[in-house]
């Protein structure tokens, strides 16, 4: 004990005196940094803590409300809407995250051919990405018209009747996952990244094994793209759990035909700011952050059984 | 000493960056008052375009050159769910304008929240009371007997109905039909199918605005209580009117006519215009966009149809000035909401806009609007007009009706189920309010 006592002893004024030194440059460098900070601080950590606490009042935005336990989970589970909404959101993401990894990569790999005029075709694919959803959701609904629309005059070109789309409650959602395909650009860009990164050696070398077109895509491109899936994978989730303006829009905040395109989110704005139940809101926040968060779990659990990192 | 000063330079500069982000975040907007020379400059947000833009310019003129001590500062507001969501952010965060324009039917939820402004000593003082006023609009700007806002526009809905389209199915155009059966049988001898598609499609009674308000009350139904301060929403007379609307979908196929409604258009391309549908519910604002777009088209309009054929009677709705609670400049903004809210301002106001309605009878007649034979009709049923119920939970009101209505007719449950739920559902949120 005393010898250790006696060590440290020695060393004391070093350390004082850099601790010191880190401490001035640390404050500096805090100083610095406080316009985030107190940025983040008021405008983000507060607003996230102050909603836990309001999803348990019956908060209004403009009355501070009254605490009321656990009632607003409670009213929650009793609601038939939110469990609609939970059944067209989860639909939603089911389907149409699959189909854009599918339609993302095959798109990707096609872009990703050495072709004269490439960047050409890739930027066409992008394009619709810059489309504001609002003007997205005005086009489509003209493309997808049962009837005079181009997608069901195009259907009776080669003899079939086209269904209602936006207009029948069993065709809404997958109009509604066509329509948001159709903006997988910003996806595409980041497994064209991906693609890039494979290395050509691993090409060669399977060339030389005498491995065909698909036996290279199943057992080398895929393999290591699976990184960037997982990414895709991860936003596209979160970000279909949280579809919203398009909708929206489109059927002008009702979720027509029937509440069939009545997503979550558009459910929690309707309490939020046009019933006056932020406190209701709030408490729908959490739900669907617990859910995103133990789905982004899953995930990540899963991940190390197929997803291959290069070098490793 | 140098290091001293360069530290302390560093160290006010980081000062000077956080209280300017501090400062240029939260500081009110100063210039509001006190401009020139004793000028009360007053914020007012609305959401007009085009020409009803240059009519709000008009008499934001007219009242400045009455009140030369008062500048109004217009702001732009989107008219959507967003302009909402931003009056009610600038009225929690204490910084709201001084006047907006405001969608009547919600005064009452919003007053509930004391959003608003109480005008009624205001009022009271100049002069104001609810004589000048068709009844239906001044009820719906009160919230428990005081009052939130000044009404200005208001609107009617009827039948429209082709003429053409009468006389090549048979049909008198001179005498369309009154019961809600002559409707029903006239609708059926209008509509021509060509497979699944339709051709022409007599009447779809949800169409426009064939809101299941206007049908209940066209079958006599009342949707709230004033004694218990409960909405009925499932009185037998809507729950018989959302039947009908389901029976006519069936009958008609509700896919199918789904199919068509989807591919309604605006403007031009609106199915009525086009000839594609031959009767309609619509507001008084259809005759504009009919007069725009094909003025020749031979229509006529008529009260909406009862099951006895009597008793007719429609809805109106419309918008109000409201002063929001928080407003810097309570006094001036006032003078700006009577200006615009009463016969001086009005005047000026539709003279601008020939085929909207004022709130106010003695100036639709003084501006001669009963001079159109198609306005007049519209004109001449306000009297017997119904408002929405003045709620605190008018838009959940709305919204549970919606579904309760695309429910019902896509067979998902009958009206009465659908109603009761929905009855049940604005019931319970009212409770908290008692």
């Amino acid at each position: 004990m005393a010898e250790v006592t006696k060590g440290t002893r020695v060393q004391q004024p070093v350390i004082v005196k850099r601790k010191m030194l880190s401490t001035k440059s640390n404050l500096h460098g805090w100083l610095f940094a406080s316009p985030w900070i107190i940025g983040l601080l008021v405008f983000f950590a507060f607003p996230l803590i102050a909603s836990i606490y309001f999803s348990f009042t019956s908060y209004s935005i403009l009355q501070p409300g009254e605490f009321v336990g656990s009632k607003n989970y409670q009213d929650l589970f009793k609601d038939d809407l939110f469990w609609t909404s939970i059944y067209n959101t989860i639909y939603f993401t089911i389907i149409f995250v699959p189909l854009g990894i599918i339609f993302g990569v095959s798109l990707a790999m096609l872009l990703n051919m050495k072709i004269k005029g490439m960047g050409i075709y890739r930027t066409i694919f992008f394009l619709p990405t810059l489309v504001p959803h609002v003007a997205l959701a005005v086009l489509w609904m003209w493309l997808l018209n049962p009837g005079f629309g181009l997608v069901n005059g195009l259907l009776d070109v080669v003899g079939l009747q086209g269904p209602n789309w936006l207009g029948s409650e069993a065709w809404s959602k997958p109009s509604l996952i066509l329509m948001s395909l159709w903006g997988i650009g910003q996806s595409v860009i980041i497994y064209l990244a991906g693609l890039n990164d494979i290395p050509e050696e691993f090409y060669e070398a399977a060339e030389v094994d005498g491995a065909n077109w698909w036996q290279k895509t199943r057992h080398v491109t895929l393999p290591l793209l699976t990184p960037v899936i997982f990414f895709n994978l991860v936003m596209g989730a979160i970000g279909a759990f949280q579809q919203f303006t398009l909708p929206y829009t489109m059927t002008q905040g009702q979720g027509t035909p029937a509440n069939s395109l009545t997503f979550y989110v558009m459910h929690l704005y309707d309490n939020a700011f046009k019933f006056f139940r932020m406190g209701y809101a709030s408490a729908m926040a959490w739900i669907l952050f617990i859910i995103i968060m133990s789905l982004t779990a899953l995930i990540f659990m899963t991940s190390n059984r197929w997803v291959h990192y290069q070098g490793k | 000493m140098k290091i001293r000063g360069k530290k302390v330079g560093i160290f006010i500069l980081a000062l000077f960056l956080i209280f300017s982000l501090v400062l240029t975040a939260c500081s009110p907007e100063e210039s509001s008052s006190g401009g020139k020379e004793g000028t009360t400059e007053i914020t007012f947000w609305h959401d007009a375009t085009d020409i009803g833009l240059q009519a709000l310019k008009k008499m934001v003129e007219a009242f400045e050159e009455k009140n030369p001590d008062i500048k109004v500062k217009m702001v732009y507001t989107e008219a959507s769910e967003g302009a909402d969501q931003k009056l009610l952010t600038a009225v929690a965060g204490g910084n709201p304008p001084d006047v907006a324009l405001f969608d009547r039917f919600k005064v009452g939820s919003w007053a509930a929240q004391d959003a608003l402004t109480d005008l009624t000593d205001m009022a009271a003082e100049d002069g104001i009371t609810e004589d000048i006023y068709y009844p239906y609009a001044w009820e719906e700007a009160n919230y428990k007997g005081k009052l939130y806002g000044l009404p200005y526009t208001t609107d009617s809905r009827m039948l429209y109905y082709n003429k053409d389209h009468f006389k090549a199915a048979g049909l008198d155009p001179e005498n369309p039909p009154k019961t809600t059966q002559e409707l029903e049988a006239a609708a059926e001898k209008l509509t021509k199918k060509n497979g699944n598609r339709f051709k022409q499609i007599g009447f779809i009674p949800w169409y426009g605005q064939g809101w299941l308000y206007g049908w209940g009350w066209s079958f006599g139904g009342e949707f709230y209580n004033k004694e218990t301060g409960e909405v009925t929403a499932n009185d037998p007379k809507i729950v018989e009117a959302l039947t009908w609307m389901a029976d006519v979908a069936q009958k008609f196929d509700v896919e199918d006519i789904a199919g068509f409604e989807s591919s309604a258009g605006s403007g031009a391309m609106d199915p009525f215009i086009s000839g594609q549908i031959s009767m309609k519910v619509d507001g008084n604002w259809a005759i504009s966009a009919i007069e725009k777009y094909k003025p020749d088209l031979n229509y006529g309009v008529t009260p909406i149809p009862t099951p006895t054929g009597t008793d007719f009677t429609t809805w109106s709705g419309g918008h109000a000035v409201i002063i929001p609670k928080g407003a810097k400049n309570v006094e001036a903004a006032w003078e700006f909401v009577k200006f615009f809210g009463t016969e001086e301002g009005q005047e000026v106001y539709f003279a601008e806009l020939p085929g909207d309605l004022s709130v106010i009878p003695t100036v639709n007649e003084k501006l001669g609007r009963s001079d159109n034979p198609m306005l007049k009709k519209f004109i001449d049923i306000l009297p017997n007009s119904h408002s929405r119920p003045v709620i605190t939970e008018g838009q959940l009101m709305w919204n549970e009706l919606v579904d309760a209505r695309e429910n019902t007719v896509r067979g998902k449950g009958t009206a009465q189920e659908n109603l009761d739920k929905a009855t049940k559902a604005v019931n319970k949120a009212l409770e908290k309010y008692k």
